[in-house]
């Protein structure tokens, strides 16, 4: 008890709560900035943290991540571009609700989601932490596969007019996740022999094409009022009513997140596209999704934001870090003296509990900081459109280039740009690119890794253990759902033509 | 429009300030992304570094391509006294010989070897494995698979060197680093993995066997690999500074001294307590025939395991 009431009072200093209100502030406008991302924004704030304190500095970070996490949301909904891949899921429904003007209703419902997916992964690591991460460790390469399967159904989900569209947008994704080196041998891929290839396409740079570069070739392309205003930003957050109505898409969206979140090269983005797949199947609004219903927005934003604490769980309880975000945050915790490992909870216990009261202080900051950094971004967007859009373009590039430091990249921001924007007027959506290249390495790494593992035994594969051979039925009992429903659906139609016909003739 | 002309001037400001910066700052490039096991030990060396220069130094993290990317950067600043690579082992001593690069063991002026940390054989602590004759014949039973932090690492090669020269049965699954490959020997879906002390001390590992040349301080109850009665091997983690070629010799000298000051320095010395870094100076000339003798180790071990022809 007496080390809990300690580490209290380490996570309520001024320094750390200063450091919690700057680091949460600037991560939710970094993330609100298509391209600037949770990684870039850690990369900024890492060597401020050096002089720090470890639970300042922590909390600095903290606050940068699940700021960032959040604040992708803000301009998905807003103008259809998300801030960080983590939030692409967010504008399949966000930016529908804008169109309809329901824009503080979407921001709202993505505020309070990412505040409860925040929230509820915090209790999680705090209770289930060693036990979760336990069952964690039997997702080996074949079981991770299954799950990425089951993610990559999503994009039939998101293809509204044409499942064929969306599939080739898929893979041309899958594709490009394929340039560069082998995951396996080492040996170059699709580089045509050309050095700068070799290091192959990394997902910032194809996000900031897909998204914001082709939507502002869209807005430049139209023909109604090039001067158009975005809309005012305004944040409604939803009764209580609302929010019971809906506690099973929370709950269930965040419980995805925080599983997600601990296992090994996962990480948010797939979390979202996974939740989103899931509410697809299960809301009970499911027919109105992609139109601009809550659902969406609440499977994909609690669920990206309760990444953010479960993804300490391996960091924590095995020392091992989940994705980027939490390699770089352990990194910072060895430049302070300790070393994560599987004896940080025994020998750190007091960091650890300070770390954990950071978590909450930075998900209930988070919630009282959205109000004013909407404000900002309603600020900001007063200008003319043609400002805001080139400032887009300009943070975008910047994003671009700091991920790798690599002149490459900005070369491959520009380029899908312009095939975005000719898929997007063919009719081809964009999102499915994206999922494709989110998933793209982990489903090849894990596929050839577990027929490695196998000696290339295809049926050993399927019948591994008693958690792959579950989710692959779950994965078969889908696509018969789909294509189940898609078939009912059509003979109804066909029906209907038939009976309009023969009213027709009547 | 106020708000806007103001932000305008500040950018370019901004952009100015840089340009002018940058003709007289030392450029310290990290061919890995930021926060990264690489970039801690890189960006603790640089402020002292720069102290001991008197110079202002900046790191760039250059990232890709098993970190040739920013290794190929350094090799083609021919001439310029300004830019240095903080340079990982992988990158300098086995990548040139697996990839068609533009850069070899002859394309730098070195400086100095920072750090060095042998490479142990570990096994998970919950196997039953207590030795090597165990793990050869456990391995003779049922082929046993062993971890790396990507294809061409070091881990995959030590181990590779190993099923080579010993009776062990033992086939190769990469992973995307560490992290990952510690996740699956935690469950079980590889059971063999070579890395350094770091790792050893923070996973639940049993040291099987060191990959040195003696027994290691701390670990004295973990034989060498010689002292199993196989052929004597060695493999280590180690960082070393190097230099584009054609810089004066002068310049050489101060950036090894520098170096030298910097790892004989407190502040280092503790950084490297915590993060279990092992610190090894080597001067430019040492350094040198160290890396060309490993890139030449390391070509032959890749050779021996069929990973290049």
């Amino acid at each position: 008890m007496d080390i809990i009431l300690a580490a209290v009072g380490d996570a309520f200093t001024w320094q750390a709560l200063l450091a919690i209100v700057v680091g949460t502030w600037a991560g939710i406008i970094i993330g609100g900035l298509p391209g600037l991302g949770s990684v870039v924004g850690l990369t900024i704030f890492l060597p401020f943290t050096f002089g720090m304190d470890t639970i300042t500095g922590m909390a600095l970070l903290i606050g940068v991540y699940c700021g960032s996490v959040y604040g992708g949301s803000i301009t998905a909904i807003l103008i259809n571009t998300p801030g960080t891949p983590q939030s692409a899921a967010t504008t399949f429904d966000g930016y529908p609700m804008t169109q309809q003007g329901r824009i503080g209703e979407a921001l709202g419902w993505a505020t309070f989601a990412s505040f409860f997916g925040g929230v509820l992964s915090c209790v999680i690591l705090i209770f289930c932490a060693p036990q979760l991460a336990k069952f964690a460790v039997n997702f080996g390469s074949i079981e991770v596969f299954a799950l990425i399967c089951l993610a990559m159904m999503c994009i039939v989900g998101v293809s509204k007019d044409s499942i064929m569209k969306g599939l080739v947008c898929g893979m041309i994704g899958f594709f490009l996740s394929m340039v560069g080196a082998d995951p396996i041998t080492g040996a170059n891929r699709f580089t045509f022999g050309s050095y700068a290839l070799s290091s192959g396409l990394t997902l910032i740079p194809v996000v900031v094409g897909a998204f914001a570069l082709s939507e502002i070739f869209m807005r430049f392309a139209s023909r109604d009022d090039p001067g158009a205003k975005i809309p005012e930003a305004k944040l409604r957050f939803p009764r209580l009513g609302e929010w019971f109505k809906r506690v099973i898409e929370l709950v269930r969206g965040s419980l995805i997140g925080s599983f997600i979140g601990a296992l090994p090269g996962t990480g948010a983005a797939a979390a979202a596209f996974i939740s989103y797949a899931t509410a697809q199947k299960l809301s009970p609004r499911r027919e109105h999704m992609g139109q601009g219903e809550p659902d969406g927005i609440i499977a994909s934003e609690s669920s990206n934001n309760a990444v953010t604490g479960s993804s300490f769980i391996p960091t924590l309880a095995l020392g091992i870090p989940g994705d980027v975000v939490t390699a770089m945050m352990m990194g910072a915790m060895v430049i302070h003296g300790i070393t994560p490992g599987v004896r940080l909870m025994v020998d750190q216990a007091q960091t650890v509990y300070a770390l954990f009261v950071v978590l909450i202080i930075v998900n209930v900051a988070m919630l009282i900081l959205s109000k004013p950094s909407i404000g900002l971004f309603r600020y900001l967007f007063r200008l003319h459109q043609g400002y805001v859009m080139a400032a887009i373009v300009m943070f975008s590039f910047i994003g671009a280039a700091t991920v790798r430091g690599n002149p490459l990249d900005l070369v491959v921001a520009a380029v899908t740009g312009i095939l975005a924007y000719a898929l997007r007027r063919a009719g081809y959506p964009l999102a499915p690119l994206v999922i494709g290249m989110v998933l793209g390495p982990e489903l090849e790494s894990s596929l050839r890794r577990g027929l490695l593992i196998k000696n290339g035994d295809f049926l050993g594969f399927f019948t591994h253990s008693g958690i792959s051979m579950a989710l692959f039925s779950l994965l078969a009992l889908f696509i018969v759902w789909t294509v189940w429903s898609s078939l009912t659906q059509w003979r109804q139609s066909s029906a209907n033509a038939r009976r309009a016909e023969s009213d027709a003739s009547k | 429009m106020k708000p806007m002309r103001h932000s305008l001037a500040l950018m370019v400001l901004a952009g100015a300030s840089h340009t002018a910066q940058a003709q007289e700052t030392l450029e310290i490039i990290v061919p890995f992304a930021a926060g990264g096991a690489t970039d801690i030990v890189a960006r603790s060396f640089e402020p002292i570094f720069s102290e001991q220069l008197g110079v202002t130094s900046v790191i760039r993290n250059l990232a890709g391509a098993s970190a040739t990317v920013g290794t190929s950067e350094v090799a083609k600043s021919e001439g310029n006294p300004n830019i240095i690579g903080y340079e990982p082992a992988g990158a300098l001593s086995i990548q040139p010989s697996l990839k068609d690069l533009s850069y070899g063991p002859d394309s730098f002026t070195y400086i100095c070897r920072t750090t060095s940390n042998p490479m142990f054989l570990m096994v998970s602590k919950s196997s039953d494995i207590e030795d090597f004759d165990q793990l050869i014949a456990a391995s003779q039973e049922q082929p046993l698979l062993y971890g790396s932090s990507g294809p061409g690492t070091l881990p995959q090669l030590a181990v590779a060197a190993l099923v080579g020269e010993s009776d062990l049965e033992a086939s190769h699954i990469p992973y995307s680093g560490s992290g990952p490959a510690m996740n699956a020997l935690a469950g079980n879906e590889i059971q063999i993995m070579a890395d350094t002390e770091t790792i050893l001390e923070n996973y639940d590992l049993r040291p099987l066997a060191v990959f040195a040349h003696h027994r290691i301080e701390g670990y004295e109850d973990v034989p060498t690999i010689s002292e199993l009665g196989l052929p004597e091997m060695e493999f280590s983690v180690w960082q070393g500074l190097v230099a584009p070629k054609g810089i004066s010799d002068e310049r050489k000298t101060q950036y090894s001294e520098a170096c030298q000051a910097t790892l004989e320095s407190d502040r280092f010395k503790s950084f490297a307590e915590n993060a279990k870094a092992g610190i090894a100076y080597l001067g430019p000339d040492e350094f040198e025939s160290f890396v060309k003798e490993r890139f030449e180790a390391n070509k032959q071990v890749l050779r021996d395991t069929g990973l290049l022809d």
